[in-house]
């Protein structure tokens, strides 16, 4: 590769923007060539490390050797991959006939963040950061093991963004790990921003009701899932990763479980699942045992729901269907509003809706109170993509129950547990009961 | 995996029916039922239709803490059968009668002593809405006059009716708690005698403490309030009983003792020639809640023979009614058919015979722990 | 022995205290029905025992791959078309039941169409799904089940109205000579593990198939058939039983939660058995669409490249299943079944010849192979 000649295809490159920067540094005999892009280099350090060392050294030689020994270093192999790195923060120098890469990237996006999606009490309250090496960099200072392996990708034609792979050795399941790289060689979406959409790209259902991938921005949990053989995927300029296999019961844990005593942690796990059946079900139950079988409920109950419906113009799944409308669109609104305004939004939703609904008698007493439980129930659900699931199968229960009755509701129950077995997370079974003689099994196999 | 298209066909195949059902379905809300509370039966006095039903019905109130007051409604109407009452009864309503709710069903005096009980039951239980845990009852004078009467003081949405039968509320030892199944299964059996608690009317309020028993082909025989507990402590149906000893010679003790704890067993010892035996063993377990005279610990177990001497003898006079008449509320008859092979037993009429004759064996094992907290 | 298998067992029991097994039991009260009973234990579990040990011997083997190693084609092929429609109409059966019961209990107003067809739909993609997937969702329902069903048994054996008179009345009538259609139905209960026909698939390894687990089954099944006999008649009485056409649901209507947001536990026991009866039909039909693809080698069949062979029998199950239920009434339902279960008495014991002769040439091919 003559040097001159790389240099002009450089240029040729880069002819559409004015933001490379070409110096020419010439002192006592020493000559190299400089070629960045001022907006992502840290000036400063350039300073120090290349151009105060240049005119302080005695030959080109020495400077020569100074150069190779900066851990900024790299060696070049290929045109393009020097164009890559320019793009990427690097500097290109050029000495006797030489190219060499030093990486002087300047990122302000490597602070750590705060936990804002999956807070908890215990535990570290540090989030990732929006800078992949800075990731990197919390994960490994939180796992040390050797066999913790890191594989870099490019995706997006466009934006052409880093995607690392992480996993460790030892541990995980080679096939699972096949197939990502070869889904992640078949994405050839022109943009990659987000992890999420990563993992939308590499999942095969695109249909799928159920998240097959967990989001987590949780350092402990980045590496709770290493260690249980996961696969972690990051992008930079992101602060989620994803993991994957994952099962269903993946979603139900929080961190804090494992931080908590055995009791309380239980009683913990208990009231989520308990959450996770309420909001599943209790709409639907309303309009199978207030439409279908109303000699369900013992009779005081029965009749607390019958005088409530007294004036009430809808039938009762119109009433669970527009009540549950009002409260996704307050859920949504209060995503998408500004911190400031969403308490407003709330205020008028919840205290303005929920009690001039029931005087106007558009809705019961007692559709109000299992619309705030069934609300309320689904923000138990630790991991926010399963509970987006929950909210769309509860609608589907609704119209279910609304055609066929309770046994509808039960047989419908049924049909989403056979759904979720049916599923299949990168080989994996979605949702099986698993036991620890099973684990045992695995194991001395693999020993 | 099936692929893309023809999941997607097939979801189609689902959904197209499923939409075209939706619209056609029966769709029934709650607040276009009407719960039947009680239901009574009575002899009506038009000779072509001999029944006659009384419903009533819960009023849905939008609130019950507004409106404490208990609201219904009732209806009643004759017919030459049951079914054909119910059906007129029906136009009588704007919403449809929901009998699911129902929980009392009363009976009224006349129509059990024509022996109309089994057509009774047998609509009862022909209809799959009609709980099995429902009470059934007698009514004095009539059905009706029992079910429109709402005493003071009454929840709004459970009748105070419910409560003497409850386990929960009431806990008198003369009240007799019969459950629809309870009572099929003693009209349809040989061998255990139907029983019914019979509710009388005061002014205000409601009077529960006798009972019926129904026999075949019979007069039913009413049992007064003594028997009735006694039958109750016989068939452990309550948990506390209270019983007066009283020494003969009106100047000797007297007191209440209060029993906590009772278990009793029966059973029938057959002899030779068709001779049978009862043996009846209580346990009684409780303490002294009364007593005209102050009483003294160290005498306790001499209040405890008073105690086996009264309760033996209320108990032979107990049975010595019940098998002079031919009844058997208890259920000597099963005991008896539980314990001889089907080809070895006697027929149903040497059993009655037998029955009649019976000699009865009572033991008493008393068990008074203490006098009160007072001597 | 894998749990997975005592599933299917269980549930082929479970799922009939339901339907009209107790029926047939209590309508033969008099005549001889709890000798037979005794009498399709001892039969049952040798059964049991014999084809456990059959399909241990070939780990992961189901029976159409079995026949096709040792048998020709003009024999198996009938043979399991044969027992497709066997299959089928025993799923079948559990859904008229269970159709029958919804419409007189739990939803009135609503037609049978209407009713069965959202079983049928339930049910009939479960059947598609893989072997051992099957065996998770069974699992699992039976968790969330099992639990409350074993609570409902709890509360009718504590509840004090249980009068032990009439059974011990009934237990009586042990002196008669065992009524064919009581144990032909009796028997039926034991047959849940000619699933392994199919299921076979899934037990890859090697299982241990031992005295205490044939004790374990027999206990069970013991128990169960006590509870599905007894019970009613502990609470309904001896003399006319045979009048109730659901003993079993008369009898979870006699029983009462005083404390509970329901208070009768028919609706409970109706809701819950659903899911047991849900997972009898969906093994059973299950076993049946496996059946077919063999036969007609469904999985081949493309059109415009997507396979969809293995959808073919759906509109056949929907169809004849509707049409059926359609027709039949409840009584017609009950003769029946217990003329199929009668038929099954002969059948199943008749095909352990056919094993014999299975193993026999399986033997005589592993010799040829050696030498």
């Amino acid at each position: 590769m003559s040097s001159l000649e790389t240099i002009n295809w450089i240029n040729e490159q880069f002819k559409n923007t004015n933001e490379l920067v070409q110096k020419n540094l010439e002192y006592e005999n020493k000559h190299i060539l400089l070629f960045y892009i001022k907006s992502l280099i840290n000036s400063e350090m350039l300073q120090k490390l290349i151009i105060k060392p240049f005119f302080e050294m005695s030959s080109e030689e020495q400077f020569n050797l100074y150069l190779q020994a900066l851990p900024q270093f790299q060696e070049v192999q290929s045109k393009e991959q020097v164009h890559l790195e320019i793009m990427n923060g690097n500097i290109l120098i050029v000495i006797q006939n030489e190219f060499y890469l030093l990486d002087f990237k300047l990122a302000k996006n490597d602070k750590v963040n705060s936990t804002s999606v999956e807070t908890t009490i215990h535990g570290s309250q540090l989030a990732l950061s929006d800078n992949l090496m800075t990731n990197i960099n919390v994960i490994r200072s939180n796992y040390h093991q050797a066999s913790l392996s890191v594989e870099y990708f490019v995706k997006g034609e466009v934006n052409q963004h880093k995607v690392a792979v992480i996993y460790d050795k030892e541990k995980v399941k080679n096939d699972v790990l096949d197939i990502i790289r070869k889904r992640l060689q078949k994405v050839d979406k022109q943009l990659i921003t987000s992890t999420t959409q990563l993992g939308n790209l590499i999942n095969d259902s695109r249909f799928s009701l159920f998240p097959q991938m967990i989001m987590t921005e949780r350092p402990d949990r980045i590496v709770y899932n290493l260690a249980g053989g996961k696969v972690i995927l990051l992008v930079d300029g992101n602060p989620q990763s994803i993991a994957t296999p994952v099962v269903f019961f993946d979603f139900m844990t929080t961190m804090e479980d494992n931080y908590h005593t055995l009791f309380i942690s239980l009683f913990l796990k208990i009231l989520r699942y308990a959450g996770l059946f309420l909001s599943l079900l209790l709409p639907a139950l309303y309009v199978g045992v207030t439409s279908f079988t109303p000699e369900l409920f013992r009779t005081e109950l029965a009749l607390t729901v019958a005088g409530s419906r007294v004036g009430v113009p809808f039938s009762s799944f119109i009433e669970v269907l527009f009540m549950l409308f009002f409260m996704e669109l307050l859920l949504e609104a209060s995503i998408r509003l500004p911190k400031a305004v969403s308490a407003t939004a709330t205020t008028v939703g919840g205290l303005i809706l929920g009690t001039a609904v029931t005087e106007a008698s558009l809705a019961s007493n007692i559709m109000v109170i299992i619309v705030s439980a069934v609300a309320i129930s689904t923000f138990v659900i630790p991991v926010n993509e399963m509970a987006f699931s929950i909210r769309v199968v509860r609608l589907l229960l609704i119209i279910i129950t609304s055609v066929f009755g309770l046994a509808g509701l039960v047989l419908g129950f049924f049909v989403l547990i056979m759904y979720l077995v049916n599923l299949d997370s990168f080989g994996e079974t979605y949702l099986k009961i698993y036991t620890l003689s099973k684990n045992r099994k695995t194991t001395e196999e693999k020993t | 995996m099936p692929s893309k298209k023809s999941k997607t066909k097939l979801f189609i195949l689902v959904i197209v029916p499923l939409i075209t059902l939706l619209t056609g379905c029966e769709f029934m809300d709650i607040d276009k039922d009407v719960f039947v509370s009680m239901i009574g039966i009575d002899k009506s006095d038009e000779e072509d239709k001999p029944y006659k039903i009384t419903l009533k019905l819960y009023v849905p109130t939008s609130s019950f803490k507004q409106s404490p007051e208990p609201q219904y409604t009732y209806i009643t109407k004759s017919g030459e059968t049951l079914s054909e009452a119910i059906r007129i009864l029906e136009t009588y309503s704007d919403k449809e009668l929901e009998f699911g709710h129902a929980k009392l069903i009363v009976i009224g005096e006349d129509l059990l002593k024509e022996h109309k009980a089994s057509e009774v039951m047998d609509f009862l239980l022909r209809r799959p809405d009609i709980q099995m845990i429902s009470w059934i009852a007698a009514g004095r004078p009539s059905a009706e006059e029992i079910i429109k009467m709402v005493p003071q003081g009454e929840n709004a949405a459970y009748p105070a009716l419910f409560n003497y039968f409850d386990d929960i509320g009431n806990e008198s030892q003369y009240i007799v708690t019969t459950y629809l199944f309870d009572f099929r299964r003693r009209m349809v059996e040989e061998g255990i005698d139907p029983i019914l608690p019979i509710i009388e009317k005061n002014t205000s309020h409601f009077k529960i403490n006798k009972s019926l028993v129904l026999v075949d082909k019979k007069e039913p025989h009413e049992l007064p309030t003594l028997y009735t507990g006694i039958f109750n402590i016989l068939s452990m149906n309550i948990q506390v009983a209270d019983l007066i000893i009283k020494e003969e010679d009106g100047e000797g003790e007297a007191f209440i003792a209060k029993i906590d704890s009772m278990n009793s067993k029966h059973k029938v010892i057959v002899k030779n020639n068709n001779n049978i035996a009862l043996e009846i063993e209580v346990r009684l377990t409780g303490y002294i809640a009364e007593s005209k005279h102050p009483l003294k610990m160290k005498n306790l177990s001499y209040y405890n023979k008073l105690l086996e001497k009264v309760a033996k003898e209320k108990l032979t006079e107990f049975f010595s009614e019940m098998t002079s008449v031919g009844i058997d509320p208890i259920g000597f008859g099963i005991d008896y058919k539980s314990r001889t092979l089907h080809n070895k037993r006697m027929s149903s009429e040497e059993w009655k015979e037998a029955y009649k004759n019976a000699e009865i064996k009572i033991i008493i094992h008393p068990k008074l722990k203490s006098t009160g907290a007072i001597q | 022995m894998s749990r997975y298998y005592y599933y299917l067992i269980l549930i082929n029991m479970v799922a009939n205290v339901i339907a009209s097994v107790p029926a047939i039991l209590l309508h033969n009260h008099k005549n001889g029905s709890v000798s037979a009973m005794i009498l399709a234990v001892v039969a049952g579990t040798i059964l049991i025992t014999i084809y456990t040990r059959f399909f241990i011997a070939f780990p992961g083997i189901t029976l159409p791959d079995l026949l096709k190693k040792t048998t020709s084609k003009w024999f198996y092929n009938p043979f399991i078309f044969f027992l497709a429609l066997m299959w089928f109409v025993a799923g079948l059966i559990t859904l008229a039941t269970f159709s029958f019961l919804l419409i007189r209990f739990l939803t009135p107003e609503m037609p049978l169409f209407q009713i069965s067809l959202i079983i049928i739909l339930s049910v009939i993609f479960g059947c598609l799904m893989r072997t051992e997937r099957v065996l998770y969702t069974i699992e699992l329902i039976l968790l969330i089940v099992f639990p409350l069903i074993l609570y409902i048994f709890f509360k009718a054996y504590s509840n004090e109205s249980l009068e032990w008179d009439f059974v011990k009345e009934a237990a009586l009538y042990v002196n008669q000579f065992p009524n064919i259609h009581s144990f032909s139905s009796c028997f039926f209960l034991f047959l849940g593990v000619v699933n392994l026909f199919i299921f076979n698939r899934f037990f890859t390894k090697k299982q241990n198939f031992n005295w205490k687990h044939i004790t374990l089954i027999g206990f069970i099944s013991t128990l169960n058939l006590f509870t599905t006999y007894f019970i009613p008649i502990g609470f309904n009485g001896f003399e006319n039983i045979d009048e109730l056409v659901y003993p079993w649901i008369t009898t979870s209507d006699s029983l009462r939660m005083e404390f509970f947001m329901i208070e009768r536990l028919l609706f409970v026991f109706l809701l819950f058995y659903l899911g047991i009866a849900f997972l009898s039909i969906l093994i059973h039909w299950h076993v049946s669409f496996e059946f077919l693809k063999f036969v007609f080698n469904l999985e081949k069949i493309k059109f415009k490249g997507f396979k969809i062979g293995k959808y073919i029998p759906i509109p056949f199950f929907i169809g004849a299943s509707l049409l059926l239920i359609g027709k039949l009434n409840e009584y017609q339902l009950l003769r029946y079944s217990n003329f199929f279960y009668d038929t099954l008495i002969l059948f199943f014991p008749l095909l352990i010849i056919l094993f014999i002769f299975i193993k026999r040439r399986m033997k005589y091919a592993k010799q040829e192979k050696q030498n």
